[in-house]
């Protein structure tokens, strides 16, 4: 009778498991709406339904006054199932399984020694699936760790998030490898004593799988760290290119110190001038004639050329050139400012020589290209010059000045 | 043959590589991906530098080593001169670039500003601008620009003539003549890095930083 009473529990707890595991199939639909969705939607739910979703805590009522809501295991079960990283859970608490394995080593022992073999073989079992939970637990949490990862934390849209993201996996990767650190071989050697099934189970199948466990966990945590490090270059590349170019938006006559000009010319800014390295044929090398004669031989003969590919062929130049043009343009009338100072030899204002001369060019370019033409003056002519800049500082937190006009005289 | 020296033959193989340098193109491994690996090594360095002596140039790179570039090896008035009058124009691409690098971010949703090695093609812009209003005209009135000089007032052809000159600038790279495919390329990191230093030289009120209370709330 003592033997036959475990057994009847056991097959009890069987039937109503199943039972309630075909609750899940059975309302799956309303499930994953609550899962979806902030609370289980009741219309589809006979009384009845509800009651055995209740009472096998698949639902729960956190008041009485509000909805029901799915119970967080299954909200855990779920996002496990579908390996939904935005609410998939990491468990890292080892304690609780090591007081656990404590215990259930004791009970063990005491089936053992009183001769009561079921229950031994029950106690073991039980091991056996906790250090199975254990190491299941470890390898979802750095299965989905892994996925984070691979996926850029593509999860989340939005780059703030990705950090903040990254960062939690890092605190979690941490608290996993405190509870890997908990695990202390030489208590569970003691503890398993001479057993040999108690030591194949919780000291060299365990140390081998928790050694596994940890070089994972170390190599995602390096490739967070790396990922994180991409993440925040990213993050300052776009804050200095949205904040420069904002900032250039709004002073448009901003102009930077002629950092060539330097006795120390910064790295960045020197950048020698092309040079092609041009090549021609030559006659001086008497193998070469007769190669090159043969080359002159199989020129194609210059032949009339139809219209239309004339017309093709300049169209695409013709932009090109026209910019050219321009700047030769606006060159040439800041000479010729520039000669009306000499000619007049008095002190003039660029703007107001551009007013009167009725020129088209927009107040910036024209400032632009007055100063680069005295900064493009050789040395011995730029001193035959004197060139003033009218200019305000931009704010009192920098020091940026904003050129309004500028005066030319003689020197 | 044997008239070459040991110092001439050994520079043979690197010619076609000293030859884009001395064109004024920037190396990177994008751009060309055996020569920038063969650059990291810093004897072929210093053999290139040897090289390039009676040129006046050396070569040069940005503070993280991403690309290689040509510099004046000592700067007489003409080198100054020549980095006066480069700088004014780098200077005043600098606005119609980071706004384009804007752009291409929120066209495409991108975490951040095009990094070396991206794919960018101009297909996928135009899809987007024509969902969005907003960005065809920020592309419109950016690829008017006379940096890109676009004359034209349809999307496609303003696509074109941007992704042009940012060809012709060495930003991107097109692998295949006939493919609307463009590779980013390390340029855009002296670009940025460029924008970076004139931010520190001149004070400028840009912060690059997330602001720190943002992440103690957590």
């Amino acid at each position: 009778m003592s033997v036959d009473h475990p057994h009847a529990l056991e097959s009890r707890l069987v039937s109503t498991g199943v039972e309630r595991l075909t609750l899940l199939g059975k309302h799956a639909e309303a499930l994953m709406a609550g899962y979806a969705r902030d609370e289980v939607p009741l219309e589809g739910l006979s009384t009845t339904a509800l009651n055995r979703l209740l009472a096998a805590r698949i639902l729960w009522r956190p008041d009485e006054q509000g909805g029901v809501k799915l119970a967080p295991k299954v909200r855990e079960l779920i996002a496990e199932m579908l390996a939904d990283e935005s609410r998939r859970h990491v468990n890292a608490d080892v304690a609780e399984t090591l007081e656990l394995l404590r215990s259930l080593v004791q009970s063990y022992r005491e089936a053992r020694d009183g001769g009561e073999y079921w229950r031994q073989e029950q106690q073991l079992l039980r091991l056996r699936q906790e250090v199975d939970d254990l190491n299941g637990r470890f390898a979802d949490a750095i299965d989905s760790l892994w996925r984070r990862l691979n996926g850029d934390f593509g999860f989340v849209s939005r780059l703030g998030d990705k950090i903040r993201e990254n960062q939690r996996a890092q605190k979690q990767i941490v608290r996993l490898l405190d509870g890997l650190a908990l695990i202390d071989f030489d208590e569970l050697i003691e503890l398993v004593g001479s057993d040999g099934a108690l030591r194949k189970l919780l000291v060299s199948g365990l140390q081998q799988q928790l050694t596994q466990h940890y070089t994972s966990l170390r190599e995602v945590q390096r490739r967070l760290v790396e990922l994180m490090a991409r993440f925040r270059q990213q993050q300052s590349r776009s804050r200095l290119v949205a904040g420069m170019a904002g900032f250039l938006r709004e002073h448009p006559g901003f102009v930077p110190g002629n950092y060539a000009r330097r006795g120390e010319v910064p790295a960045l800014v020197n950048r020698a001038a092309p040079l092609v390295a041009a090549g021609a044929a030559a006659l001086d090398h008497h193998p070469d004639s007769r190669v090159l004669g043969e080359l002159l031989h199989r020129l194609p003969r210059p032949a009339p050329r139809p219209q239309p590919v004339t017309a093709a062929g300049a169209a695409a130049p013709q932009e090109d050139t026209l910019v050219a043009a321009r700047q030769q343009a606006l060159k040439e009338d800041v000479e010729r400012f520039y000669l009306a100072v000499v000619d007049g030899g008095e002190g003039l204002s660029a703007l107001e020589f551009l007013q009167q001369g009725e020129y088209e060019w927009s107040e910036e370019i024209w400032l632009f290209q007055v100063i680069a033409e005295f900064q493009g003056l050789p040395r011995s002519e730029q001193r035959a010059f004197r060139l003033s800049q009218q200019e305000s500082q931009a704010s009192r937190y920098n020091h940026v000045r904003l050129i309004h006009d500028v005066t030319l005289q003689l020197a | 043959m044997s008239e070459h020296t040991p110092m001439e033959r050994s520079m043979v193989e690197f010619g076609p590589l000293l030859e884009r340098l001395l064109a004024g193109e920037f190396i990177c491994a994008v751009s060309d991906e055996g020569a920038f690996r063969r650059l990291q090594d810093e004897e072929t360095r210093e053999r290139i530098d040897a090289y390039l002596r009676p040129l006046n140039r050396r070569l040069a790179s940005n503070d993280e080593g991403s690309v290689y570039f040509l510099a004046w090896r000592v700067l007489d008035e003409a080198a100054r001169e020549q980095l006066s009058r480069q700088l004014g124009e780098t200077v005043a691409s600098l606005l119609p670039l980071l706004e384009w690098l804007q752009l291409v971010q929120e066209a495409l949703g991108r975490d951040g500003p095009a990094a070396p090695g991206e794919v960018l093609k101009p297909a996928d812009f135009s899809s987007r601008c024509e969902d969005n209003q907003g960005l065809r005209e920020r592309l419109e009135r950016l690829a008017t620009d006379p940096f890109f000089g676009s004359q034209s007032d349809q999307l496609d052809a303003q696509l074109k003539q941007v992704f042009k000159r940012l060809k012709e600038h060495g930003y991107l790279l097109q692998p295949h003549a006939d493919r609307q495919y463009y590779l980013v390329t390390a340029k855009i990191d002296y670009l940025i890095d460029l924008a970076r230093f004139i931010r520190d030289e001149e004070n400028l009120p840009v912060d690059d930083q997330a602001p720190s209370g943002q992440e103690s709330l957590l």
